[in-house]
């Protein structure tokens, strides 16, 4: 028992620490998906994650996890020792997405307890074909064939070349007929043919396959290739070749120490051998020390490790290896992980705090005539500030930046545009903005069906876009911003905006129409409410992604649960906004306090628009028993609190009690009780679950009497 | 309220019981409600307090009576009578909330009187007589009759005292039945 328990803590953070592994890996790769490839750091940084999760899941026997992150491994480590060029970036981030993809997903079994049986072989197989297809080199725009003598792969055990006392080291110098096409490509190719042999081999210009200006450089000042190998001179010569390119080839045997500065000493960068053989390579150069060697090369150029080599160097001088690593050290020192429950008690603690120090402060002892209260009052202001901070502080604790969330939508964006073949710029707006942890649990799945709306019905294809002379990229724009005490996320597309006509087509068909009112007399936002139906999809082809008529419900309902509100706007053939309108916090709300019958009720302030005190002659009665009111013209329909949960001793007359303006999802109702209170803050608790959902009502508070008031779901008193 | 009646089957004296607090096992809780007093076992009590100003919820069960604030923890409270379907009376200064949990959930019991506590031995508890079908005796609430002295105490399985749907069997079976 004992040991299934410190397994279950083992597993606990097995899976906590890779979660968060991937989710960073997942940042790190979207963010440079647009780039030419990876930076030194983005490689260093996943293939040190890939090894990490590699370990850990070797400890917990998840083996298919385990292969998979090799195979990662490998390839990154392939692409951080050889620095192959031309890397086709979008497979490759593609290939990292589809790893992370099958961990979470084999990390979401083991978190249900079902068996980790996902088959990795598949991805294996690709990655495999990735990685030969990178080692077998890129030929620039397709111009060569990869050379057919591929040099050793360097895996993860790779050991490298040791350097005997019968390796010889050579420079060799190549020219080129000055009219050779793609000399660079003829260079490349003597340096693979070159590797067969090499124990170490550098070359100048180092770039000749990324850079097509190497061709006229080499045309110029010659290929240049330090050799270290075990054959002689003639054997390089064979393997060369003299061509009808190449023009000549001089090979010297040189030194050692000559070998090792390579071809310049100025401004190398870091360039660190492995142990082991550089105190070989170190023996060597004793023993042949006297050896002639031929003279400096006078070029100064960047040596280059070509595949295979066992040399780390950083790629490009000016960019600090370290320096991320190190910010990164430094952020996770200064954030410790807490238990949310212990959040929640820590909040509810301070809630009790607060409503006892107004039960202290407001005690009917102290207003015995006669007292002195001035120290008391001097520490009770005193406690009021201590109070009021750590309320403060505590709700700081629990807001969270969207950063996170945001990021889960380009992960989207990215593999549906991918999927549908769709060009799609990607844009993010206010990821910093900070929202009630608990909010952000409810919102992410909404957002990520907006999003996937906007990226498969929102934006048009590629042709489409053409056709209808639309210039710029397809854009989604994600943005969050604070207003008014709440919080804006919209999601915005340059598409072809919603189709009033085909809206309006579809719900006369589902019968949700009026037959006998005119389309005319929808608003566009009426109209628009109609996709938030569940069953109501306008697109005619169901895709992987959207067209099932499931999702736009699905969001209204999960954005309505916690107090929020779904906004939409478009414009036929320019493009749509959805915005979703949410509370900051559901803990802390503005609330006004009413009273009705002898209960006490909490209604949030921002949806009040008004107070009128109502004559009777301003009210209609139906004989159905509905009420309006009629309020400067506007006639409103009335919902009488007393009356309509069935309580007892309520104000009858209008006259006597206060009518309420309420604005609900774009509705406006009144709602009727007997007084008003005050507008104060509440701190929101849950009704005891014991007792079951009860109409019109979100949840409780206490009030600083102590007494308890319920709290009113403005959208539920429209039911 | 048919039920309760109908279970009177000794004085409604109370003995005092042994004062030794050792140990919870065998120690009820009792208290009055109607004509009959009532045991629950000790652990389910955590406190028993004066009656409070209860916030009513409306549109819920008549028992339910609403929710009291308990040191900052929102608690239901609901009437033991008017579970029992005893008619109801006016709370007066004896009346208490008796705050039990059950299976984590926090609610308080409005009693009409604590009585006291009374330790009750195994061998003193019998099974509710039953008249009639015996398995119907199964899923009520009170799973035991508890012999102090002269007086039987009624014991009451809080779990379904809580959450039983259908303290109305009562009204599909005779009352005779009731006493289980």
């Amino acid at each position: 028992m004992a040991e299934e328990f410190n397994t279950e803590g083992m597993l606990d953070m097995y899976l906590f620490e890779n979660e968060q592994l991937l989710e960073q890996l997942q940042d790190r790769v979207l963010e440079q998906k647009d780039a030419e490839c990876f930076d030194e750091d983005s490689i260093n940084e996943i293939f040190r994650t890939m090894h990490t999760i590699k370990g850990s899941s070797g400890i917990m026997m998840f083996d298919n996890i385990t292969a998979v992150s090799h195979k990662l491994e490998d390839v990154f480590y392939y692409l951080r020792e050889s620095h192959p060029e031309n890397v086709p970036h979008l497979d490759l981030v593609e290939h990292v997405l589809e790893v992370a993809d099958f961990i979470s997903n084999e990390m979401d079994k083991i978190r249900n307890g079902s068996p980790v049986d996902g088959d990795s072989s598949d991805i294996i197989k690709r990655l495999d074909g990735f990685l030969n297809m990178l080692k077998n080199g890129i030929a620039q725009g397709g111009a060569e064939q990869p050379p057919e003598n591929v040099h050793e792969e360097p895996t993860q055990f790779y050991i490298a070349p040791v350097a005997t006392s019968a390796s010889r080291f050579y420079k060799i110098y190549l020219t080129f007929f000055p009219e050779t096409e793609m000399a660079n490509v003829h260079a490349y190719k003597t340096v693979y043919a070159l590797k067969e042999i090499a124990e170490d081999l550098l070359y100048s210009p180092d770039d000749i396959i990324a850079d097509e200006g190497s061709a006229e450089l080499i045309l110029k000042e010659g290929f240049r290739i330090l050799l270290q190998a075990q054959c002689s001179e003639q054997e390089i010569r064979d393997i060369i070749g003299v061509g009808y390119d190449i023009k000549n080839v001089d090979i010297f045997e040189c030194k050692a120490e000559e070998f090792l500065q390579g071809f310049d000493f100025g401004d190398q960068d870091t360039q660190i051998d492995l142990e082991s053989s550089v105190e070989e390579i170190e023996s060597k150069v004793q023993e042949t020390a006297e050896e002639a060697g031929e003279k400096e090369v006078k070029e100064p150029a960047k040596p280059q490790i070509a595949p295979g080599d066992f040399v780390i160097k950083s790629k490009e001088p000016g960019k600090h290896k370290t320096l991320a690593k190190d910010k990164n050290k430094v952020e996770k020192a200064s954030f410790i992980s807490v238990n949310v429950s212990k959040m929640d008690q820590l909040m509810e603690l301070i809630g009790e705090l607060v409503i006892s120090e107004s039960v202290v402060l407001q005690s009917p002892d102290l207003k015995v005539p006669g007292l002195n209260l001035n120290n008391f009052n001097k520490a009770a202001a005193q406690m009021s500030k201590i109070s009021t901070d750590l309320q403060n502080v505590i709700m700081s604790m629990r807001m969270v930046s969207l950063a996170n969330t945001f990021q889960k939508m380009n992960r989207i964006v990215f593999d549906v545009s991918r999927k549908l073949g769709k060009d799609i710029e990607f844009e993010m707006l206010g990821e910093q903005t900070e929202v009630d942890k608990n909010i952000i649990e409810h919102i992410s799945d909404p957002l990520m069906h907006m999003v996937r709306n906007a990226v498969d019905h929102g934006i048009e294809t590629n042709e489409e876009r053409a056709q209808s002379g639309k210039t710029e990229k397809g854009r989604v724009i994600l943005s969050a911003r604070t207003e008014a005490g709440k919080v804006w996320i919209s999601v915005e597309d340059n598409g072809r905006g919603l189709d009033r006509e085909k809206i309006l087509a579809k719900a006369r068909k589902q019968g949700l129409l009026d037959d006998n009112k005119p389309d005319s007399s929808y608003s566009d936002k009426d109209v628009y409410q109609f996709i938030t139906l569940p069953g109501f999809s306008t697109n005619e082809q169901v895709t992987e992604y959207s067209g099932r008529g499931v999702g736009m419900d699905v969001v209204v309902q999960s954005i309505q649960s916690i107090g929020g509100a779904l906004d939409i706007e478009s414009q036929t053939g320019f493009g749509t906004v959805m915005s979703l309108k949410i509370p900051l916090t559901l803990a802390i709300i503005n609330g006004i306090v009413m009273e009705t019958g002898n209960s006490s009720f909490v209604m949030e302030t921002s949806v009040i628009k008004e107070f009128v005190s109502v004559r009777e002659n301003m009210m209609i009665r139906e004989p159905n028993g509905d009420e309006y009111v009629m309020i400067r013209g506007e006639c409103f329909p009335v919902r009488r609190l007393g009356k309509w949960y069935g309580m007892s001793a309520y104000k009858e007359s209008v006259e006597d009690g206060m009518m309420l303006i309420l604005e609900v999802e774009d509705k406006k109702i009144c709602l009727f009780v007997d007084k008003l209170i005050g507008e104060q803050e509440i701190v929101v608790k849950p009704i005891p679950s014991y007792i079951k959902k009860v109409k019109g009502l979100s949840g409780c508070t206490q009030l600083g009497d102590g007494s308890i008031a319920l709290i009113l779901d403005p959208a539920g008193l429209l039911e | 309220m048919s039920e309760t009646s109908e279970l009177k089957k000794g004085t409604e004296e109370s003995q005092p019981a042994s004062n030794e607090r050792d140990a919870q096992k065998g120690k009820y809780m009792t208290f009055k409600s109607g004509s009959e007093y009532y045991g629950l076992k000790i652990q389910y009590v955590k406190e028993i307090i004066q009656f409070q100003t209860i916030t009513v919820i409306p549109e819920t069960e008549d028992y339910i009576k609403g929710l009291i604030n308990l040191r900052g923890k929102v608690i239901p409270v609901i009437d033991v009578r008017l579970r029992f379907k005893q008619a109801p009376i006016e709370y007066d200064d004896r009346t208490c909330i008796m705050v039990i949990n059950v299976k984590s959930t926090t609610v308080g019991l409005i009693v009409e009187k604590i009585a006291e506590v009374v330790e009750i031995k195994e061998e003193n508890i019998l099974p509710p007589p039953s008249i009639g079908r015996i398995d119907k005796a199964q899923n009520k609430y009170v799973y035991g009759i508890g012999k102090v002295g002269d007086s039987v105490k009624l014991l009451l399985d809080p779990d379904k005292l809580l959450n039983d749907e259908d303290l109305s069997a009562g009204e599909q079976d005779d009352d005779t039945e009731e006493d289980e």
